[in-house]
């Protein structure tokens, strides 16, 4: 693997309520590299949002680090230099409540120019035209409009604009599209791709959405109760899924072709609740819905093995995993 | 094709909406139907009127703003929009139930799981004599209904809560409420959208097989194209207050003939990951001064001139599958 961009080590973040501690994100690691495109999949819950708000400095980790380019980063963006800011950007999941309505898209997007002093009057101006139409929004059109003026696929594209404006080269994307329709949903990925190849972006992809993944992703990690349950290259992924909880998921997507059908899983009866995080089981956290559980599941916690190159997987099925006991 | 066994039959219905900027139009002649025992799905994008319309049929649209401007609701021939306010309660007591997208707003906070359940069979259910039910009898329907739906201690259940439970489990209470009762016609508004696949999962199986085995017709709408194609026999295609194709649902999703379709299936991210499509372009039209003709017609990549004259009729495509669009004019009927 060439120098990663980004790398997660043992990143955890713990956060104490009244009624215990919810253990958001426990110890994962990751690698990316530079031009990847990571999914990170999973339910509500699972911590994939945790984990986009630590990369992007909103939280700091309880333990763990974060390195990007070989540099810590596990700190607050409050701590964190102007020029990582600016390289590490975030796209929220509902563009109506991340742009402030009584702003126009023009002051919405000025404000990075201004913060990070990179243009101001004119060339501000020319600066938030060409990001407008980057994102293939005309600006003649767009930059006096307020975002309630415009439909929710326009305004994701504004947000997206806003994140690419200091021109950074690590992008999350927290659910961009799980607020939209399909039809507005395709747009907005292609018009991502177009952009991750033209600015050679790296994305980090939240979404709980495996077709979309299939389609986006070029690694993809499943997160359960704040662990990683698999993590592998995509077509690898879909085509031999290991863990339990990752062939439940694919067997409960619903699928629009017959062809779809056979690259399902074999039906894989999907059952339980999604445990609290505040009390998450003993052992594995998946055992109590895992229908191939078996009698260790329920006191050791599995440790992670590379089955394959690439192919990282926690469960006591596959051999390797029961050397280390939690 | 309609027939004698007709359980609900919307025909020509225009729905708008009186606000302070004008008028809004809605829905611009829906026009469908469910059989006894037949699963039908209703699918479109947001705003595109399938809540209005199921609002309408169980005549719970806020008139005014709300007016009805023509059209007819047959309820096994009788038209719900004209009906007395007694005929309408006991059609929904014994006819109709439905099941909505967030169980939070359908549950009401105050009242036990149980209270919010024993009202509903008490006021719907009755002995094969006629007779109401026995306080014991209700309490065995109402435990009976929540195992139905696969819910673990039903008895400790009935006194939670809503907001004590899951959103899984809310909505198998929404479910054991709506199947609960006696009813021949379950309208289920997006009732798994909120939801994660593997609940979403448990959830649609148990409500494919309560509906089974009470042989109800299910009106089922959402904007989710392989829920519908697991759990309805034909769809509707609804955009912008019309329906613009109909047929048997896997064959329609096979192969969809009106543009509007064929630019939704394209979008739809598949799992054989070829790459997403472009999408449509454009947005929804605004109902204030919703385009003339085809709804779609601004949007469409086939547009031609009488497209923006007047709405084109429905016209045969396939098998039981019709389209409404000019292209498909000519094709034998």
């Amino acid at each position: 693997m060439t120098e990663p961009i980004l790398e997660a080590r043992g990143l955890t973040k713990f956060f104490p309520t009244k009624r215990g501690t919810v253990r958001a994100v426990d110890d994962i690691d990751f690698r990316m590299a530079p031009g990847d495109t990571l999914g990170l999949v999973g339910e509500s819950g699972s911590g994939k949002t945790t984990t986009a708000q630590c990369v992007v400095g909103i939280y700091a980790p309880t333990t763990g680090d974060i390195l990007f380019h070989g540099q810590s980063i596990g700190a607050t963006a409050a701590k964190r230099s102007k020029e990582l800011k600016r390289e590490i950007r975030i796209v929220f999941q509902d563009p109506g409540s991340s742009l402030n309505p009584k702003r126009t898209i023009k002051q919405i997007l000025a404000t990075p120019l201004a913060v990070h002093h990179l243009a101001s009057g004119r060339e501000q101006v020319a600066r938030i035209s060409a990001l407008l139409e980057r994102v293939e929004l005309p600006p003649a059109e767009y930059l006096y409009k307020h975002p309630q003026s415009i439909g929710g696929g326009e305004k994701q594209m504004v947000a997206i604009a806003r994140a690419l404006a200091t021109d950074p080269s690590f992008v999350v994307l927290d659910e961009p599209t799980s607020a939209l329709d399909v039809s507005v949903q395709a747009k907005i990925i292609n018009l991502l791709l177009g952009l991750q190849k033209e600015m050679g972006l790296t994305y980090l992809f939240i979404t709980h959405d495996m077709s979309l993944m299939r389609n986006v992703a070029s690694r993809v990690a499943i997160m359960y109760l704040g662990k990683l349950s698999e993590i592998a290259n995509t077509a690898e992924f879909f085509q031999m899924p290991l863990h339990p909880y990752t062939k439940m998921l694919l067997s409960s997507i619903p699928v629009v072709s017959d062809e779809e059908e056979s690259l399902k899983p074999a039906k894989g009866i999907s059952r339980g609740e999604i445990p609290s995080p505040v009390n998450i089981p003993p052992g594995c956290s998946f055992h109590s819905r895992c229908p191939s559980r078996l009698d260790v599941c329920d006191k050791i916690d599995p440790a992670t093995v590379e089955v394959a190159a690439g192919h990282v997987v926690r469960c006591h099925l596959y051999p390797g995993s029961q050397e280390r006991t939690s | 094709m309609p027939n004698a066994s007709l359980l609900l039959e919307i025909r020509d219905l225009h729905v708008g909406f009186r606000i302070f900027e004008g008028h809004l139009r809605v829905l611009a002649g829906v026009t469908l139907w469910v059989a006894e025992g037949e699963r039908v799905g209703l699918v479109g994008e947001t705003g595109c009127g399938k809540t209005t319309t199921v609002k309408s049929v169980l005549r719970v649209l806020p008139i005014p703003p709300a007016i009805v401007t023509s059209g007819e609701i047959l309820y096994r021939g009788r038209d719900v929009l004209r009906m007395h306010r007694r005929a309408l309660h006991v059609l929904r007591r014994e006819e109709l139930t439905a099941i909505f997208q967030d169980p939070l707003q359908s549950l009401n906070p105050v009242f036990t799981v149980g209270s919010q359940l024993r009202d509903i069979v008490r006021d719907s259910m009755r002995t094969p004599e006629g007779r109401v039910l026995s306080r014991r009898e209700i309490e065995a329907r109402c435990i009976q209904a929540l195992e139905e739906t696969g819910m673990p201690d039903p008895e400790r259940i009935m006194s939670n809560y809503p907001i004590q439970l899951s959103g899984g489990m809310r909505q198998r209470v929404c479910i054991a409420e709506a199947l609960s009762t006696t009813a021949r016609l379950l309208l289920a508004d997006e009732p798994t959208t909120n939801l994660d696949v593997t609940i979403q999962d448990q959830i649609l199986r148990k409500l494919d097989r309560l509906v089974d085995q009470k042989g109800s017709s299910v009106l089922m709408i959402t904007h989710s194209m392989g829920v519908v194609r697991d759990l309805t026999q034909r769809i509707y295609i609804m955009y912008a207050g019309s329906i613009v194709e109909t047929g048997p649902t896997r064959q329609l999703l096979a192969s969809p003939k009106h543009p509007y379709t064929q630019g939704l299936m394209a979008s739809v991210p598949r799992l054989t990951g070829r790459g997403v499509s472009e999408g449509i372009p454009g947005r929804i039209p605004n109902y204030l001064e919703p385009p003339p003709g085809c709804r779609f017609h601004p949007r469409c990549p086939h547009r031609m001139p009488e497209c923006s004259v007047e709405a084109p009729p429905m016209s045969d495509v396939g098998a039981d599958q019709r389209a409404a669009c000019y292209l498909y004019r000519r094709s034998p009927s």
